[in-house]
């Protein structure tokens, strides 16, 4: 009776390991997604509507994705505490905060960063093109992404609990 | 007396809260070595002017001086704290509110009006488009003026512009740069606009053309300083287009401009004059004779269709006031020296 329990959770472990490795792949696609709409939204705030780049920040935080929005909600309560930090670094401690908590990988961390390098030091039309390429990047990132998904997403489902059981065989 | 005694209190306790205002547009190495200089330096603060590679500079009324690395003030520049690229890099992102790309307008004119109504120049390398400057690049040097709002600044002249009638004469500030001319307007504008019951007179509606930020401080077109309650501000606009709207659009009593020189200036001021709306302006100049010397503004000095004109010096202290003169007689009408 104890090994038929033990056994169970060996399984249901190992398949949510599975499940959440997944959900990962799932998610990944959809975040980037909704960070390029993001930046889409700060785009058309600099360049339609120089709008100062605390406000926007904020504006774009409260249309976009409730997940991406902490990295824009973040950066722009940094920046209005005017405690002297330069923007970029106002959006690298945002970054840190909202990373953590994302499927992304380290890849995307860093297109993120080098567009935040370039946040707000220069004109309108040198602002457009930092934002055009990392909306590009975003994209190719979204296609490999959603390749990724569409391949692992069933097999790290079924990896978990198949696993499980074979650590069970063994063991039994 | 006593004015005087007010006026300096009030000088200084604007100046405290003004030097906050200005702090966090600072990088944070540079803010706690100025505040970790005395009350009484702190305060007397003019300029704050930064220089990538050079000694910070700290301008005071009567000359400048380092700040010092390690805190304090000196004068030997081996001393004094130098600016880096880094500290310079803060100050543009600080000034400008990581936003430069909003301020493109700001950048051609090479200032930014700072919350507070302070100024910060810029200087750096030009971008130019078709012969003109499109922005600046690399932002090497900024300097942060203080501005200061002396209130009762323009009660000893406003007594010799009333006209009996519940108006006031079109009025001429005169004065070389750095001796209160704007200061004076600013008052000006503020008495005039609110009114000033123990003269009985009463406020009149008063539209400012601020080009240069200057006059009402605007930031994101609000005015930061004082400028009366019966005051429209059009904020960084033009002055010939600018007297020509405020004309139009808010029916003034009175226009106010500052620094009138141009030849196109003039001649919106011309059609201000002949709509029989009243003028506050300023120009640069020493003397009267100087004044009737250009060739724009000395054309309708001729035509005698100025009323008064304020010559103001720094003989006893900036904003001295030297001699009001009357444009019709071109005589002084006496200042009471004291």
């Amino acid at each position: 009776m104890l090994k038929m329990i033990g056994a169970m959770l060996v399984v249901t472990a190992s398949g949510f390991c599975g499940l959440s490795v997944a959900g990962n792949y799932q998610r990944r696609p959809r975040e980037l997604r909704s960070l390029r709409a993001a930046l889409q939204m700060l785009e058309t705030e600099i360049s339609y509507g120089a709008t100062f780049l605390p406000e926007a920040l904020r504006q774009v935080a409260g249309r976009c994705d409730q997940a991406t929005a902490v990295l824009f909600s973040e950066a722009a309560a940094e920046l209005s505490r005017m405690s002297g930090v330069t923007a970029a670094e106002a959006w690298d401690k945002a970054l840190r905060k909202y990373y953590p908590r994302t499927a992304l990988k380290p890849g995307d961390l860093a297109v993120l960063q080098n567009f935040g390098a370039s946040l707000g030091i220069s004109d309108r039309q040198d602002q457009i093109k930092h934002l055009h390429l990392a909306m590009e990047q975003i994209d190719n990132e979204a296609v490999i992404a959603d390749d990724e998904s569409a391949r692992n997403v069933k097999l790290w489902r079924y990896l978990g609990f198949i696993g499980g059981l074979l650590v069970v065989l063994l063991i039994y | 007396m006593g004015l005087l005694h007010s006026y300096h209190q009030y000088v200084v306790q604007n100046r405290v809260s003004a030097i906050n205002d200005v702090l966090p547009v600072l990088p944070a190495n540079i803010r706690s070595m100025l505040t970790a200089l005395p009350y009484s330096f702190q305060e007397k603060i003019e300029e704050i002017r930064l220089r990538q590679g050079r000694p910070l500079l700290l301008g005071f009324s009567n000359g400048d001086v380092f700040l010092c690395a390690e805190g304090g003030l000196t004068h030997l520049i081996n001393e004094a704290y130098q600016v880096t690229p880094l500290d310079m890099e803060r100050v543009i992102q600080l000034i400008s509110n990581s936003s430069l790309y909003a301020l493109e307008e700001e950048l051609r004119n090479g200032f930014i009006t700072l919350p507070g109504g302070h100024r910060a120049g810029i200087t750096g390398k030009a971008v130019l488009d078709g012969g003109k400057v499109r922005t600046l690049k690399y932002l090497s040097g900024c300097n942060i003026r203080i501005s200061r709002e002396v209130s009762g600044a323009a009660s000893i002249v406003l007594p010799y512009l009333l006209d009996g009638n519940g108006g006031i004469f079109h009025t001429v500030l005169v004065s070389p740069p750095c001796c209160g001319k704007t200061t004076m307007l600013r008052d000006l504008i503020r008495q005039v606009s609110n009114g000033v019951p123990e003269l009985g007179f009463h406020g009149l509606t008063v539209g400012v053309v601020d080009e240069r930020s200057e006059i009402a401080g605007c930031y994101k077109g609000i005015p930061q300083r004082d400028v009366g309650v019966r005051t429209d501000v059009l904020d960084g606009c033009p002055k010939a287009e600018g007297m020509m709207m405020l004309l139009r659009a808010m029916s003034p009593r009175v226009i106010a401009a500052d620094e009138i020189g141009r030849q196109e200036d003039v001649e919106a001021l011309e059609e201000v004059l002949n709509a029989g709306v009243k003028v506050i302006i300023t120009a640069h100049g020493k003397s009267m004779n100087e004044l009737l010397d250009r060739p724009a503004l000395g054309r309708i000095i001729k035509l005698k269709m100025l009323e008064r004109f304020v010559i103001l010096g720094r003989s006893r202290g900036v904003g001295t006031l030297e001699d009001v003169i009357d444009g019709i007689s071109m005589q002084s009408i006496g200042v009471r020296k004291c």
